[in-house]
């Protein structure tokens, strides 16, 4: 996990929290562990990054929170998809194809 | 949906910020938790486990710092919160904030008061529609003068312009500056006649201009006829003033000039151009096509552009139509041209004050600046004690640009509460500056008030007073090194070098600004002074003046005028008290009016070059009435008349410069006087000069001539009294009366009274102009004062250890006391080098003065000097007192 997991994309951040909570509602630490597993430990989010992203997700009304146990039975703050939040993942994946499948192009032709 | 949930966000953030305040907090905390527990399954101990959770987390404060920033409304949030932040600071320093706030409001008040006469006279627009499609069209002289650009225009040229041009569909015209006799209504209430100011305009001036009455109609075409004529438009002054508001005025008669005219209408009271001041409107007539018409030059035109002409077009247009003239009568028009202006221009240009309103404006700019400049060098004293307090919030994860944008809130916080209390003393001050400027009509009506346009320019100067007194303060704090900050413990034996060399700057302008400020008002005051205790050349004490105008209608010609003025001198010299009596046309020393001559023998020569003089007319006992010196020849007598050949008296200074050395007496001269024949006139005496203005010190040449050999229908009574003038003005309106029951006399006054009031503004001005100075001394001293009260605080460490190591008190003294001199000394240089040339620039002010006063750039510099020795002295006797034992051990 060198240096590349600085250099999140913009935009990018938004869009494997979202991929992350498909699977279920999970509390920070689990989203980040999670983004962690499903990019094979490329992107490593800090609490600073991601505390602000699902902060700014919540009030666009693309994620809901609530107070839960955690598997541990620590008090967390657990976050889970909302319709809205859906949608976005599915615009946001279209248009995440279109950009790789661009830069690919791109990068082939020269 | 979104757009809901983002509004409840929103209000949330604003209105309950402690509720995501706890939440958030929870959340950081039970990340923590939830991070240390993955720690110790992976089998760190527990103390272990939690530093690295810890780091990992990368500082609680932080994370909820960066999600605070993302939250919607946390713009207006942490602005709110830095206001109170800024309150509660500023609460904590009363001193301060009293010291930065009252320094603020001080120059803001200033500026404000005196940007109300900028809004005034440049911001407020004429009356009418689109007042600046109306282009005003004025002849220019080339004899110079004063305002040569604005001299009216001829009868003639009107008509022929009018018809001529191509830029306008619709010229009218008016002759600002005449006076009519009201007689009032029933003889037995309102007493006497009055002399009204008047102007008599072109049926179309008010349709031109795009102004209606308040009540009643304007002219129509047909009242310029001779018969149909007889009708009167009033301000809506004068109906209220001397017809109380009688709305059935209109339609009945008043007596003007003796004759009955018909009321039409009444303007409302907006209808009011700066410096012009008619009280009532009558039809111009334009018929009088006689062979002077030309010369007679009284109009203003007023033309209302086409759509789509510019002002450089109809000026282009009306400089060609002069020059047509010019080439069809060269005798009369040689080198006049055509002056054309926007209306608004026009109405500023001929008001003449926008230089005086630029030296104010600047003055008051200067003050606002020291005052800038002490609040900056107070707000960097502060930042300096205050760096622990910003690098713990940098610590705590507050940006650097937040951490200016706080400085910045707290400066304007302070320019806002410094800008409203300026506003207040500014109202004050508008105050006064209104009851001050009562010195003539068209300056007491100029309406001087605290509007929206001072409100703003107030606002404006407030903003920019924060910025630049905050500025350099905020972005020193804000290069704030953290762990320096942290750990210094405030050891620093002197103050970090680029702060103290930029507060050292700032006193040494203000010492400079001010210096400059009191060099010049200095000057300013010796200038005035030297004006008001000038020999004017005639004796003003003990003279009764007034003038009269008598009107066409019961003095057709000079025959009737010479009448009246020989039946009524002797009747006026026989009431008691009364010594002598003159009848001249201008009073001494209030602003002649100049006429070209030739003198016999001498070649033609080109208009622009032709020879003046000021231009009286006397009767015969004009001279010793005055107390005017006969120098050689003789005075005019009872026997100079019509009947006799024609007679002039010139003063010295037209000796000086037309006969040098040679015997004037027995020489013929012609003078150019408009409306007559041009007549050869010897000189038969010499007397003494009289200053041409009493507020200026220029001697003219004058020449005189009398009355009886030049009747003229309007002119100024003298007497001579024994006793206190005044005491005779009512003998005297009853003497006149008894003459004539209908004709008014204007301004019945003593002479002194009536040179206090040509002064008008200056006194009042350089008072202004002197407190303004007085200010920026007293701004500058303070500024002294702080700054060495501040590096003494910085150096008490340093000082405490110099004198444990054997330095005497008097050397501790001599050192701070060094130091303030080096700044004052540099800045004191510098001013003085700014005002080395601004007695040249007086001389433009006060023609022929020839200011120097070395003993000012004397006086002014040791005055700085003292002031910034005591403000000097202040701190650096405490420092001397300092106890070296408690300094040390004080960290």
């Amino acid at each position: 996990m060198g240096s590349e997991p600085t250099t999140l994309l913009q935009g990018t951040l938004d869009l494997l929290i979202l991929k992350s909570l498909v699977a279920a509602e999970m509390h920070g630490l689990g989203i980040s562990r999670r983004i962690q597993l499903i990019t094979g430990g490329t992107f490593v989010v800090k609490p600073g990054s991601l505390f602000p992203a699902l902060h700014r997700m919540e009030e666009e009304g693309w994620i809901s929170s609530y107070w839960g146990d955690s598997e541990n039975n620590r008090r967390a703050k657990f976050y889970r998809l909302t319709k809205p939040g859906r949608k976005q993942l599915e615009a946001e994946t279209k248009r995440w194809g279109r950009i790789s499948l661009a830069i690919a192009q791109a990068l082939q032709a020269s | 949906m979104p757009l809901f949930t983002k509004a409840g966000s929103f209000l949330r953030n604003i209105f309950f910020p402690n509720h995501g305040e706890a939440d958030l907090n929870h959340e950081v905390q039970s990340h923590l938790q939830l991070l240390t527990d993955e720690n110790i399954r992976a089998g760190m101990p527990a103390k272990e486990a939690h530093r690295a959770a810890c780091i990992e987390l990368g500082g609680a404060e932080q994370v909820k710092e960066q999600v605070r920033e993302i939250q919607i409304g946390n713009w207006l949030r942490s602005v709110l919160s830095d206001f109170r932040y800024g309150f509660r600071q500023l609460r904590k320093n009363p001193g301060f904030t009293a010291v930065a706030v009252l320094t603020l409001a001080l120059g803001i008040a200033v500026n404000a008061t005196m940007f109300s006469l900028v809004s005034a006279f440049m911001l407020r627009h004429p009356p009418g529609r689109d007042p600046k499609r109306v282009a005003v069209v004025t002849s220019i002289n080339p004899g110079n003068g004063f305002l040569p650009e604005a001299n009216p225009v001829s009868i003639p040229n009107f008509l022929a312009w009018r018809e001529a041009n191509q830029v306008s569909a619709d010229i009218a015209a008016a002759d600002q500056y005449r006076s009519v006799h009201l007689t009032p209504v029933s003889q037995s209430t309102a007493g006497q006649p009055q002399a009204i100011r008047s102007a008599a305009v072109s049926p179309n001036y008010f349709s031109v201009l795009g102004v209606s009455p308040e009540f009643g109609r304007t002219f129509n075409d047909q009242e310029i006829q001779p018969g149909r004529d007889r009708v009167v438009i009033l301000s809506h002054e004068l109906w209220e003033r001397q017809f109380a508001s009688d709305a059935s005025l209109i339609g009945r008669a008043i007596r003007l000039n003796r004759e009955n005219y018909t009321v039409i209408g009444v303007m409302p009271s907006s209808f009011h151009l700066t410096g012009f001041t008619p009280q009532l409107w009558t039809p111009l007539e334009v018929t009088t096509q006689t062979a002077n018409a030309r010369k007679d030059r009284s109009l203003l035109l007023f033309a209302r552009l086409k759509p789509g002409v510019t002002i450089e077009q109809a000026r282009a247009e009306f400089s060609a139509l002069a020059r047509r003239a010019e080439q069809d009568f060269p005798e009369i028009e040689k080198g006049w041209g055509a002056a054309v202006r926007t209306f608004p221009d026009f109405l500023l240009y001929n008001f003449g004050i926008r230089n005086g309103l630029a030296v104010v404006m600047t003055t008051v700019a200067f003050v606002l600046l020291i005052a800038c400049a002490n609040v900056a060098g107070l707000l960097l004293a502060r930042a300096a004690g205050r760096r622990k307090e910003l690098a713990i919030r940098l610590a705590l994860g507050a940006g650097g640009l937040r951490i200016i944008r706080q400085l910045l809130t707290e400066n304007l916080l302070i320019a806002f509460l410094g800008g409203a209390l300026g506003l207040l003393l500014a109202y004050w001050g508008i105050a006064f500056v209104r009851a001050n400027m009562n010195f003539n009509e068209a300056m007491s009506a100029v309406p001087l008030s605290l509007d929206s346009n001072v409100l703003l320019f107030a606002l404006a100067a407030s903003t920019l007073c924060a910025l630049l007194c905050g500025l350099a303060p905020a972005l020193n704090a804000s290069r704030t090194d953290v762990n320096n900050n942290l750990k210094e413990e405030g050891r620093s034996s002197s103050s970090s070098h680029s702060h103290s060399r930029l507060r050292t700057t700032m006193v040494t302008c203000q010492i400079a600004l001010a210096l400059f400020l009191l060099v010049g008002t200095g000057l300013l005051f010796r200038g005035i002074f030297m004006i008001e205790h000038q020999n004017l050349g005639f004796r003003a004490d003990h003279l009764l003046t007034a003038n009269v105008v008598l009107d066409a209608a019961r003095y057709k010609d000079s025959i009737q005028q010479s009448l009246f003025v020989r039946n009524l001198l002797p009747q006026l010299t026989q009431l008691p008290g009364v010594e002598a009596v003159a009848a001249t046309s201008d009073l001494p020393a209030a602003g002649p009016g100049a006429v070209t001559f030739r003198i016999q023998g001498q070649s033609e020569v080109p208009a622009n070059q032709q020879l003046t003089a000021s231009d009286n007319v006397v009767s015969s006992d004009f001279f010793p009435t005055a107390g005017i010196p006969l120098l050689r020849g003789r005075a005019f007598t009872e026997q100079d008349t019509a009947l006799t050949p024609r007679v002039i008296v010139v003063n010295q200074e037209f000796v000086n410069r037309h006969f040098h050395d040679q015997n004037p007496l027995g020489k013929q001269i012609q003078l150019n006087v408009s409306g007559t024949a041009s007549q050869w006139s010897e000189i038969v005496g010499v007397v003494g000069n009289v200053k041409t203005y009493s507020e200026g010190i220029i001697d003219d040449p004058q020449v005189y001539e009398p009355f009886l050999q030049r009747p003229i229908s309007s002119f100024s009574l003298m007497l001579r009294t024994g006793s206190e003038p005044s005491a005779l003005a009512s003998p005297l309106r009853t003497a006149v009366a008894q003459l004539d029951a209908e004709l008014p006399l204007g301004n019945v006054m003593s002479m002194s009274a009536l040179i206090d009031r040509q002064k008008g503004g200056n006194p009042f001005f350089v008072r202004v102009l002197a407190s303004f100075a007085f200010l920026a001394l007293i701004l500058a001293g303070i500024g002294i004062y702080g700054l060495i009260a501040y590096s003494v605080g910085q150096r008490t460490h340093e000082i405490a250890i110099r004198m444990a190591l054997g330095a005497k008190r008097p050397d501790v003294l001599r050192m701070i006391l060094r130091d303030g001199m080096k700044m004052t000394a540099i800045g004191a240089a510098v001013g003085l080098a700014l005002a080395l040339p601004l007695p040249k620039v007086f001389d433009a002010i006060f023609y022929g003065l020839h200011l120097r006063e070395p003993r000012l750039y004397f006086l002014v510099p040791v005055t700085i000097l003292i002031v910034a020795l005591l403000a000097t002295y202040i701190p650096a006797r405490r420092a001397s007192r300092v106890d070296p034992m408690s300094a040390l051990h004080q960290d």
